[in-house]
């Protein structure tokens, strides 16, 4: 039977996280995930490395924490990374402000510039007091009536790759990853946890893994595999939903009011613009989640109380996930903490086992170094100190030339640019694949930019299992076009490197479209339903898929 | 401009959309006499469809059920209209009678690119390696039609990634159970240039037009073939201009028929259908304006379109679902031009109240399922007069057809342009009667 030091549970960012810096230290490491990497809130969330303004009020030190690790993700990972300036208007109910309404932007002004001073750990841009002509200027569709805004600086990343990269970093260490496997049992003997029995869920391939410690990085389904085995992990699961738009809508982010006061923002994001997010307590089945049409129309109703026009913008999908949040009794949902903890298992006969919960995207990397920290401690290891703030994630090492790489390979430069920030320097090896098999410049998806190399690439090199893998590795098939493009070119070169069968590739294509269907049924409106009007010609009329 | 400065066109009747529908319905009312105008915005959906013309199949079939059993045209229109009350094909009553005769006039019509109709469904595989069913098709795709067996070379070509003639071969596995040819996958070296591995398929067809691109394709493919090939299946690509008569150069050469796939979108065979469709427009002397119709004309009254003020007693309105732009959702369900009730669902409690509801709403889970939503569309008599709130005729001069007309789902269920065909001919020779 394989023997590992630490078997993790979970290719979210907490797994794929710690499993690298485990990795890192020296540890053998086994990673089981029962789909693909990101596949939960890693890959369902608002896709910022943001320095945590919002723990500002409880604790300074988190913000600091949170910024300073922003700034470590950006050193290693600086492709992935892009600015998203925000706007907070200055709104008012009547048109002449109440003295309580002056007193709360006052307010505002301050609170972000105290934000400020955390900003240089994040190389982010300080705060602007903007009149309302400056603001108009710079978004004139923002309804009229506002008295100005203040700004601050956060940034955006794709958390699918942010995990995928975490993933291939470990496997370079020396970790072994199993995607589409599930953890079906944990070993235990004599109160202590032995290992794990999975079950390959493409094969039905079952295995036994022993290690000493296990790590449980299984997000909204920790609960579950903690139930299977008699255990209990207590948390208070909240359901976020957010809204993909068909461009930038907006030059800036633009954070907004919702109906019942909430929060929530309209930014821009890679070729999108995205809205979020609900926050609703969710107790349900986490596999059987969909965004329903109340979801929708409270964030399109928040977005519309500063921007009217984004009622008639393009909404492309509407997408879930589950927030991990640490339990407390009693709380509304926003005011729960976005802290992170661990829950050690001893007491309830699993010594060795350790679940992370709750936490958020723009710290994994210091949730996974205090969560290797912690199983080094339990197993009582000597090992290498902590190098995942210094050493690039795969593709980080050196800034990428785009016109060079356009020219010298032959390929758009658009389009260039677009595998240059999935892959950063190791676009390269992408486009080499053109220089080799001409036909692979083939661009499947214009809006996204997706080249048949990278899908070559993506198979060969990052751990693709399944068609819908792609959709995380390359965005395949997520764009306004849903896969009428890419869907049928990406599938056959898949199979080609996968030896699929023509059955087991209309399998895949199937499945692959079946995500984005129930993405899109709560949106299908105005030019998007024309779209699947035309998409179900060509899948389901034509494909028979 | 006010509407008195601009030329007036005045003819019997008014087409408004010219897709299939459309040019269905002014040549049919040309051809009774009337005159016509067409006014669209655009080609419609027939330009993206998969350039064959799919009327009735036989969805009762069991799987591998030969093909020579299969329901005949006429007869599984009449099966699904027994079964679906809602769908255009049960609505027109004893005008499905006329599906045949509608068919006859279409293949006629399209006789530049459209084979004429034989007395069996053909059989013809998708450029995804399924099995279509449908009345007519174009010449370029007849070569390799599935209900004879047989060996069919499936090719795909070496320079070119856009089609995998193993996974397409693979797939036709199915269709030799029924009684067709068994498919093998062969390679060709064409299309090896550097600009022609990354071209788009109207790029590739445009290539196979030109002068002795087509002999050397079918060279490439003699030598190529299996021994006993009976046909050969091309990717949809078969020339762009008719005229150029890629494919029988192309089957000339290879010295076996050769014929080519359906095609999803973009789709060069769509857009061969809709290229001759036009012209047989101009041919049948209808005028053709080009612009959007503006809101709030009625049939007897002028309205503007295209920069001309249109008369005519009678109207068609063919102006398709939402790839046309004939039905409308923003916020809600609206038919775009005259604000016709739309009902958005297949049975049961049709109405404009389902307007209104959310989209998920209208929409079911599993994907592959009849989605209403997708059906939505405005409810006509059997004479094809679209219907009000009241289930009343809004008007004694305006006819529907195509997919503007709801109840089925046109681009999923294999009835999209046979439903276009015949309610096209029954709405033009309703709207040509004085």
């Amino acid at each position: 039977m394989e023997g590992y030091d630490v078997i993790v549970l979970g290719g979210g960012v907490n797994g794929t996280g710690t499993a690298r810096d485990l990795a890192m230290r020296g540890l053998s490491v086994l990673l089981l995930e029962k789909s693909d990497f990101a596949c939960g809130a890693s890959g369902a969330n608002s896709g910022m490395i943001h320095g945590g303004i919002r723990y500002m009020l409880s604790d300074r030190h988190v913000t600091e924490l949170a910024c300073r690790d922003s700034g470590y993700i950006q050193r290693i990972a600086p492709h992935l990374l892009f600015r998203i300036p925000f706007l907070m208007p200055f709104t008012s109910a009547k048109e002449e402000a109440t003295l309580r309404e002056r007193a709360t932007w006052y307010a505002t002004e301050v609170y972000v510039g105290t934000y400020d001073q955390y900003q240089p750990l994040k190389r982010g841009k300080r705060s602007t007091r903007l009149t309302a002509e400056e603001l108009y200027r710079l978004e004139p569709a923002l309804r009229p009536g506002l008295a100005g805004a203040v700004t601050f600086d956060e940034w955006g990343i794709d958390s699918h790759r942010l995990c995928v990269l975490n993933a291939l970093s470990a496997r370079a260490h020396g970790a072994i990853l199993r995607t589409w496997t599930e953890a079906r049992e944990l070993l235990r003997e004599g109160g202590k946890v032995t290992g794990v029995r999975w079950r390959d869920m493409i094969t039905g391939h079952v295995g036994e893994a022993r290690a000493r410690a296990v790590y449980n990085a299984t997000g909204a389904w920790s609960p579950g595999l903690a139930r299977r085995n008699r255990l209990h992990v207590p948390m208070r699961p909240g359901k976020g939903v957010h809204l993909t738009l068909d461009r930038r809508f907006s030059n800036y982010g633009v954070a907004c009011t919702a109906v019942d006061g909430r929060q929530m923002f309209l930014m821009p994001h890679e070729n999108d613009s995205i809205i979020g997010t609900t926050d609703d307590d969710y107790y349900g089945d986490p596999d059987d989640l969909e965004a329903t049409y109340d979801e929708v129309e409270y964030l399109i109703e928040g977005v519309e109380s500063l921007i009217p026009t984004v009622r008639r913008a393009r909404v492309t999908r509407a997408w879930w996930g589950l927030r991990t949040t640490l339990y407390e009794y009693g709380k509304g949902e926003d005011a729960l903490s976005r802290e992170h903890g661990f829950l050690e298992h001893g007491a309830e006969g699993a010594e060795g086992l350790v679940s992370i919960l709750g936490g958020k995207l723009a710290s994994y990397r210091v949730q996974s170094e205090e969560g290797a920290d912690l199983l080094v401690r339990k197993l009582g290891r000597t090992a290498d100190v902590c190098r995942t703030h210094e050493e690039p994630l795969p593709g980080g090492e050196a800034p990428a030339d785009v016109p060079a790489l356009a020219e010298r390979h032959g390929v758009a430069a658009a389009v260039v640019a677009r595998v240059v920030y999935r892959h950063g320097a190791r676009a390269e090896e992408v486009l080499r694949l053109c220089d080799e098999d001409p036909r692979l410049r083939l661009v499947l998806c214009r809006d996204e930019g997706i080249l048949g190399a990278e899908i070559v690439y993506c198979v060969r090199n990052e751990l693709v299992r399944k068609l819908q893998d792609l959709r995380r590795r390359c965005r395949l098939a997520v764009s306004a076009c849903g896969g009428l493009d890419c869907a049928r070119p990406a599938a056959q070169l898949a199979a080609r490197e996968l030896g699929w069968s023509a059955d087991e590739t209309r399998a895949q294509l199937a499945e692959l479209l079946e995500l984005g269907w129930r993405e899109r049924r709560a949106v299908l409106d105005g030019h998007q339903l024309a779209q699947e009007e035309l998409l179900r010609g060509a899948h389901t009329g034509v494909g028979r898929l | 401009m006010s509407a008195g400065a601009k030329r007036t066109l005045s003819a019997d009747v008014l087409v408004v959309g010219g897709g299939m529908a459309g040019a269905m319905a002014a040549l049919s009312a040309r051809a009774a006499g009337a005159s016509v105008v067409l006014a669209r915005r655009a080609p419609g959906a027939t330009a993206l469809s998969s350039g064959a013309i799919g009327v009735a199949p036989d969805v009762w079939a069991a799987p591998g059920e030969p093909f020579s059993s299969r329901l005949g045209t006429l007869d599984a229109a009449r099966r699904l209209a027994a079964t679906r009350s809602h769908h255009p094909y049960a609505v027109v009553g004893a005008g499905l009678e006329r599906l045949e005769e509608a068919l006859a006039f279409a293949a006629e019509a399209l006789s530049e690119v459209v084979a004429p109709p034989g007395p069996r469904p053909l059989f013809l595989a998708t450029n995804y390696g399924a099995v279509s069913t449908c009345a007519l098709a174009q010449r370029t795709m007849l070569g390799a039609e599935l209900s004879r067996p047989g060996l069919l070379a499936v090719v795909g070509f070496r320079g070119h990634l856009g089609f995998d003639a193993r996974l397409v071969a693979g797939a036709l596995a199915s269709a030799a159970a029924s009684g067709g040819p068994r498919a093998v996958p062969v390679e060709l070296d064409l299309f090896m240039r550097e600009d022609a591995s990354t071209a788009r398929p109207h790029e590739l067809a445009r290539m196979l037009d030109a002068p002795g691109a087509a002999e050397e394709a079918g060279t490439l493919l003699r030598a190529a073939l299996p021994p006993g090939a009976t046909a050969a299946l091309f990717p949809p690509v078969l020339g762009l201009d008719p005229r150029a008569r890629a494919m029988e150069r192309l089957s000339a050469a290879a010295g076996v028929p050769v014929g080519e796939t359906l095609s999803d979108v973009p789709s060069v065979p769509g857009y061969r259908l809709q290229v001759a469709l036009d012209e047989r427009l101009a041919l049948a002397g209808i005028e053709l304006v080009r612009g959007d119709v503006e809101h709030g004309g009625r049939p007897g009254g002028p309205v503007a379109a295209g920069g001309v003020v249109i008369e005519a007693a009678r109207w068609v309105l063919a102006t398709g679902r939402f790839v046309g732009g004939g039905i409308v959702r923003r916020g809600r369900l609206q038919e775009a031009l005259l604000g016709i009730p739309v009902q958005a669902s297949e049975s049961g409690a049709a109405g404009v109240h389902l307007a209104v509801r959310p989209t998920a709403t209208l929409t079911v889970r599993e994907r592959r399922a009849p989605q209403p939503l997708l059906a939505a569309g405005i409810r006509v008599d059997a004479i094809l007069r679209p219907l009000g709130e009241g289930g009343l005729p809004l008007h004694a001069g305006l006819h529907a057809a195509g997919a503007v007309i709801g109840g089925h789902e046109v681009a999923a269920d294999g009835t999209g342009l046979g439903v276009a065909i015949l309610t096209g001919y029954l709405a033009g020779k309703a709207a040509a009667l004085r």
